[in-house]
């Protein structure tokens, strides 16, 4: 199921330590369409937990973490 | 929620980035946020200091300027993205900058304003308050 998700936006912040990736997301979210799906590619073991923890208290939806092998995937709805 | 007042007096670099990093993120999710840069944490935003990146560290920091860990912002980066984003707002404390003989022109550029102590508790007044 996850290789279906098209995102309209990718983040790239493979890289950067906790919170850059987190910052990087919340700065595209805030100027995306509601329904806009985001990718978020991060190397940060924390922003893979922190992530989602900020978008289940933003109320936007997590629609999947993919392990790429050497980074993650966190796929995003703004709500 | 009515936000964050931070003081923030320490010069210790982890101290300072830890500072950054919880007012910048509680920032761009929309909570208010009233950093007070006081004391000795003054030295850490000095236009040379943060050129030559000398700043006072511990193992931590020690970690962080050295990039092993990957890409870390400086706290100068995650105050300026804060603002950008947020309700973030930085102020100098003009008695620390008095007693140094400094200026505004003398830090790097996230400051708003400089602020003496009345002003800022009017701004921490409805806020809850950490110190660092």
């Amino acid at each position: 199921m996850s290789e279906e998700i098209q995102a309209d936006v990718v983040v790239d912040s493979r890289g950067a330590t906790c919170p850059g990736p987190l910052m990087d997301l919340i700065g595209k979210i805030k100027t995306a369409d509601s329904g806009t799906v985001l990718e978020l590619q991060t190397e940060d073991r924390g922003s893979k937990k922190d992530v989602p923890e900020w978008l289940d208290k933003a109320g936007h939806e997590l629609l999947d973490v993919v392990d790429q092998g050497d980074y993650w995937s966190l796929y995003v709805r703004k709500s | 929620m009515n936000g964050y007042a931070i003081v923030l007096a320490s010069e210790e670099l982890e101290k300072i980035q830890a500072a950054s990093m919880i007012g910048s993120v509680a920032a761009v999710s929309d909570v208010p946020v009233e950093l007070f840069v006081t004391m000795n944490a003054l030295n850490a935003f000095e236009k040379e200091t943060v050129e030559n990146g000398s700043f006072v560290v511990g193992q931590v920091g020690e970690y962080m300027m050295s990039g092993e860990s990957g890409e870390m912002s400086l706290f100068t980066d995650q105050l300026a993205q804060g603002k950008e984003i947020g309700p973030l707002s930085v102020y100098a404390c003009s008695m620390a900058m008095d007693v140094q003989g400094k200026h505004l022109d003398d830090y790097v550029d996230v400051f708003d304003e400089e602020l003496g102590i009345a002003g800022f508790l009017q701004h921490a007044a409805d806020k809850n308050v950490i110190f660092i």
